[in-house]
């Protein structure tokens, strides 16, 4: 039975979705609230309907369709490759617009040909807004972390650092600020008088007494060794921290890693212009340039318009189940995001599941695209 | 119009924020008996007094059906959202002074910073199988300083109401924030401030609802300069 406040489109969209070959699927507006803390942090808590069950288990209004499309496709277990769509409402606490809207969108799981699904998660999610949409011209905004992430393996910074960067990708503030640190000598680490000690006794660089006088004084102040974090993760990441503390980058490679996230130009153009910018640099990125310029071809092969894609080499979300093509989806000239998309390939093994299962997916804002509808004088 | 002013309802916060009314020229007195939760200001009849708990008053503060309260700002800044838009902070008193902190396990040798700390948690899932866990009942100031300050999203908050200290030792979580005055407590639990770890440095304040009945009433202008002339 239709609902009253369905976006007139609604029928249209799913028709449209059933043609691209995937199979529906409903999940229950009331959801175990924990996924969702966990994967997106506890900041989320403020912007979730949350309450609680009888008997004590935090309950949440469905905030969005990917977490409970995945668990759900992990409790079936019917196998991969799978392709679902979904159209219903999502509630959060926004402050601007209602706090229920409608959202449908097609998550593709287990397709292990990674170039061909992102084309096809980009051009559907265009394809279905166009049709929205008919003669407007789209914006699509494309990102890739996986280009980040080997930009800054070829830097040869320690590990920690690199890890650092990579959680910090899609935050603009927060990346910039560890670039100016790894640039400023001053703001070196910071270690307790306890540190120091332990130098003089020569313990920093003899692991294996290092974790046996940790371990001891956990026993002897009363903290189990097991409850947390256990000697050898403080001692290995002691080591890791002085690491931290030793690295500067130096200028070139700095200004190296701020040209690469200004990069911005047409998509089309991205794939010789990242392999100039590997040249020019001596950086190695041929495993993740081959990668890109596949999903471009691919993109190309399946007919998408290209030429309104731009390649935004800074563009992504800071969530940590996110690991390569992040995209955008707006009308030219104006704001709003109606469709967002992107590769979460860590998703399903954080939310349980025991194989790794590629995933890549899109969702629509109807209610923003239901207003682009409406300021475009077409009727809905 | 009357004006309201809650005052805490016992101990030492009472005591003091008693003793500053009295230096301000406004002794308080007790309507009825010692143990009464309602005075009034000898000479000043438009003003009334309420007794109530700290963490009550900075509530009423925020529904705005007192005028004034004496309070610490840490409950006031933990109990409403959006608290500078609406109440003031009028005068800081200089008692009941407490910093809100995050500390960790001294034991934690590679953790000093807020940025170690973030290390940790983002790796903590991978390594645990679960997020890195915070007792504190001070949710909000928690939130604010990991997600908005630091950019650490990956914690779970274990709400505790006492003997926070307690829980990194018993394992009911990994790090606390709380507040601390000395120190000592934290240090007899083997735990550490980290240095850019004090989320708030609190003190009882004289606060006052902003209501547009205020705009323009002398009393309020009365009670706010006798109050920090007393200071």
């Amino acid at each position: 039975m239709p609902l009253i406040n369905l976006p007139a489109f609604s029928a249209d969209l799913l028709a449209e979705f059933e043609s691209l070959g995937t199979l529906r699927v409903d999940t229950p507006v009331i959801q175990p609230a924990e996924p969702f803390l966990a994967m997106a942090g506890e900041d989320l808590r403020r912007r979730i309907f949350m309450t609680e069950s009888e008997t004590g288990e935090s309950l949440c209004l469905r905030p969005e369709f990917t977490i409970p499309v995945c668990l759900r496709h992990i409790e079936t277990a019917t196998g991969t490759p799978k392709r679902y769509a979904y159209l219903g409402e999502v509630f959060r606490q926004r402050r601007e617009g209602g706090n229920e809207f409608y959202q449908a969108g097609i998550e593709d799981l287990g397709d292990t040909d990674i170039a061909a699904s992102d084309a096809r998660a980009v051009g559907n999610a265009m394809r279905v807004v166009a049709n929205r949409l008919p003669g407007r011209r789209l914006a699509v905004t494309l990102g890739d972390q996986s280009v980040f992430e080997a930009v800054v393996g070829a830097c040869g910074l320690p590990g920690g650092w690199q890890k650092r960067l990579i959680h910090a990708f899609g935050d603009q503030k927060h990346l910039q600020k560890l670039l100016a640190e790894l640039a400023d000598p001053k703001a070196a680490g910071v270690f307790g008088p306890e540190v120091e000690r332990l130098a003089i006794a020569g313990m920093l660089d003899d692991e294996v007494r290092l974790v046996a006088h940790i371990g001891e004084t956990m026993e002897a102040t009363g903290y189990s060794t097991n409850a947390s974090r256990s000697p050898q993760d403080i001692a290995r990441r002691l080591k890791e921290k002085m690491e931290l503390a030793n690295t500067r980058l130096d200028p070139e490679t700095l200004d190296l890693v701020r040209e690469f996230l200004a990069l911005d130009m047409p998509l089309a153009e991205a794939p010789a212009a990242l392999f100039r910018f590997a040249e020019k640099t001596g950086l190695t990125l041929d495993g993740a340039l081959a990668r890109f310029d596949a999903r471009v071809a691919a993109l190309a092969g399946i007919g998408a318009d290209v030429d309104v894609i731009r390649y935004r080499a800074a563009f992504g979300r800071p969530l940590d189940y996110y690991t390569g093509l992040v995209f955008e989806v707006e009308v030219e000239g104006t704001p709003a995001v109606l469709a967002g998309g992107g590769r979460f390939d860590r998703l399903l093994t954080l939310l349980g599941a025991r194989e790794h299962i590629p995933a890549v997916g899109f969702s629509l804002w109807l209610d923003r695209i239901e207003a682009a509808i409406a300021a475009s004088g077409g009727a809905a | 119009m009357t004006i309201t002013i809650a005052l805490p309802s016992k101990g030492r916060m009472k005591d003091d924020a008693s003793a500053i009314f009295e230096r301000a020229g406004m002794k308080i007195v007790a309507v009825g008996n010692d143990r009464s939760y309602r005075g009034r200001v000898e000479g000043w009849d438009d003003v009334e007094i309420a007794f109530l708990s700290a963490s009550e008053i900075s509530r009423e503060l925020g529904n705005g059906s007192i005028d004034f309260g004496v309070t610490g700002e840490d409950l006031v800044r933990e109990g409403l959202a959006n608290a500078d838009a609406r109440v003031e902070f009028c005068a800081r008193l200089g008692f009941g002074h407490a910093d809100v902190v995050v500390a960790v396990p001294e034991i934690w040798y590679d953790v000093d910073t807020m940025a170690d700390l973030g290390d940790v948690a983002a790796d903590f899932r991978a390594r645990h199988g679960r997020r890195l866990a915070i007792a504190t009942k001070y949710w909000r100031l928690t939130q604010n300083h990991f997600s908005g300050s630091h950019g650490i999203q990956l914690y779970h908050i274990v709400e505790s109401l006492g003997a926070t200290e307690g829980a990194p030792a018993s394992g009911s979580a990994d790090i606390i924030v709380d507040i601390t005055s000395t120190g000592s407590t934290l240090h007899a639990n083997h735990l550490k401030t980290l240095a850019d770890g004090v989320i708030l440095r609190s003190e009882a304040c004289l606060v006052r609802a902003r209501k547009p009945a205020h705009d323009g009433d002398p009393i309020v202008g009365r009670i706010l300069s006798a109050v920090r002339d007393a200071l």
